[in-house]
């Protein structure tokens, strides 16, 4: 096969390995409608979230998130639908300073029918289709890859096969070039001693140690025992008996590459290279902050399998052991559990991913955009106050 | 085929490959474990004799401690080790 990249360059230099037209709601309300009018329309995609513009403190999370999002390099263009509060204008205006050149706002208000809104945003969302549709991918250096690493699901298999295979396709790509980023705080608690020997220089080694000692603290503020969902008891079937273990297991996803630095939520990496974020375990929020932070395509491995998929992301599902890879095959796209029957070794299955996501960044559909599977949610530190 | 897998040298537990039952002897790398109880696939049998609140090693990096003493070829789970960190137990 060809080891060449061919994508969607942006005005900002960035690289868009989908060129999706985004139905982006600034207002809880306008959710079902969101997905209406993508359904209606000739390929538009859309999320839906449960933000009401409260005004409280994760009010700058959420514009952060939302802004980052609507300019991520995969969209060719965002329908934004508003109700035109002050706070939707900040998201419109961010994401237009992080390079989205090709929008179009509609407001309830405005246009004084929901009706009459759905149907323009369709047919607005159709004419970009047309754009999005006609241009072509050209060829593109290894940076254009952006690659978010990320797991769910996690058993005892997770440390020995996926992931560490998954680290192997991450360090061949962060060796081309590209860029790699690990999420995860709440999984890399007891590991990150280990990432941090592997900085670049020792403040980046001390910005891996603070993240997960200022999530240690907020935790321990809110007096929760962490081990009654850390790990999960799914985990805990699965074999998994400690966070710690679940952490070792789970940072092999970042392969052996140096860390070059530290993003907080939803921050997009800047010079190529391997990163870590700082995001929840929850697996849909967490890939709302790798949207954000304009992550184009994302590995997920998982040992209790999942659909989650992401309306801009492809997301390659990797199973950790074969019988859940055979048990639903509409969800996973490649199997590492053959390393544990010892079919395959760690570095084959790390170049049979490795193919695949130069594939899928080539066009190439998941089994999770087939499904249609387009999950999205908010992350919140606070209780919500209106 | 390997019914356990040592991650590393240093490790005092393996992983099981398939569901193990009690009764069975593993004999394979050199070494030899009786096994002691039911232990299903993806779960940690020791591959030591673990004391009382010494740590359980696993990619040659602790994992947590045995909150009791442990013998080669028993189960190794949530039971008789416990997390090191972020712990509310009782000292």
């Amino acid at each position: 096969m060809t080891s060449q990249l061919f994508a969607y360059k942006r005005e900002t230099g960035q690289w868009g390995l989908r060129n999706h037209v985004l139905i982006l709601p600034l207002h809880s309300a306008l959710a079902s409608s969101a997905r209406a009018i993508a359904d209606a329309s000739n390929g538009a995609v859309a999320i839906s979230h449960d933000w009401s513009g409260e005004v409280d403190n994760d009010l700058p999370r959420i514009l952060f998130t939302l802004t980052g999002y609507a300019a991520n390099p995969n969209n060719y263009a965002v329908v934004f639908l508003s109700i035109g509060t002050p706070n939707e204008k900040q998201i419109i205006a961010g994401a237009q300073s992080l390079g989205l050149t090709r929008f179009t706002t509609l407001s309830l208000p405005e246009i004084g029918s929901m009706e009459k809104l759905q149907e323009k945003a369709i047919s607005v969302a159709n004419e970009y289709m047309k754009g999005a549709v006609a241009e072509k991918r050209i060829a593109a250096p290894w940076s254009a890859i952006v690659l978010g690493l990320e797991c769910g699901g996690s058993d005892a298999l997770s440390g020995i096969t996926a992931n560490p295979a998954l680290g192997v396709a991450s360090d061949r790509l962060v060796e081309l070039g590209a860029t790699s980023v690990l999420g995860e705080t709440t999984e890399i608690l007891g590991a990150e001693h280990l990432l941090a020997a592997r900085a670049i220089d020792p403040e980046v080694g001390k910005k891996i140690v603070a993240m997960v000692a200022r999530y240690e603290a907020s935790i321990n503020y809110e007096g929760i025992d962490i081990r009654g969902a850390q790990p999960s008891r799914g985990n805990i079937e699965g074999g998994l008996s400690t966070l710690e273990e679940k952490s070792l297991g789970a940072a092999k996803k970042a392969g052996n590459a140096p860390f070059t630095g530290v993003l907080e939520f939803g921050e997009k990496p800047v010079v190529p290279g391997l990163y870590f974020m700082d995001t929840p375990g929850h697996d849909i929020e967490q890939l709302a902050g790798f949207g954000a932070g304009h992550i184009n395509v994302v590995v997920f491995t998982s040992g209790r399998g999942t659909p989650t998929g992401s309306a801009i992301m492809p997301t390659i599902k990797v199973s950790t052991n074969t019988p859940m890879f055979e048990s639903i095959p509409d969800l996973i796209d490649l199997d590492a559990g053959t390393i544990a029957d010892g079919v395959e070794t760690l570095a084959q299955v790390g170049d049979r991913i490795f193919d695949e996501i130069l594939e899928v960044a080539n066009g190439k559909e998941t089994k999770a955009e087939l499904g249609g599977h387009h999950e999205f949610a908010l992350s919140r530190m606070y209780n919500t106050v209106v | 085929m390997r019914k356990v897998l040592i991650l590393h040298p240093s490790d005092n537990i393996a992983v099981c490959l398939i569901d193990l039952v009690a009764g069975d002897v593993i004999e394979q790398d050199g070494f030899r474990i009786s096994v002691l109880n039911n232990i299903p696939r993806g779960h940690k049998i020791a591959s030591r004799d673990i004391a009382k609140s010494e740590g359980i090693i696993k990619y040659g990096e602790r994992m947590g401690h045995a909150v009791t003493s442990i013998k080669l070829g028993e189960h190794v789970h949530v039971h008789n080790i416990l997390g090191d960190r972020l712990s509310t137990e009782a000292s």
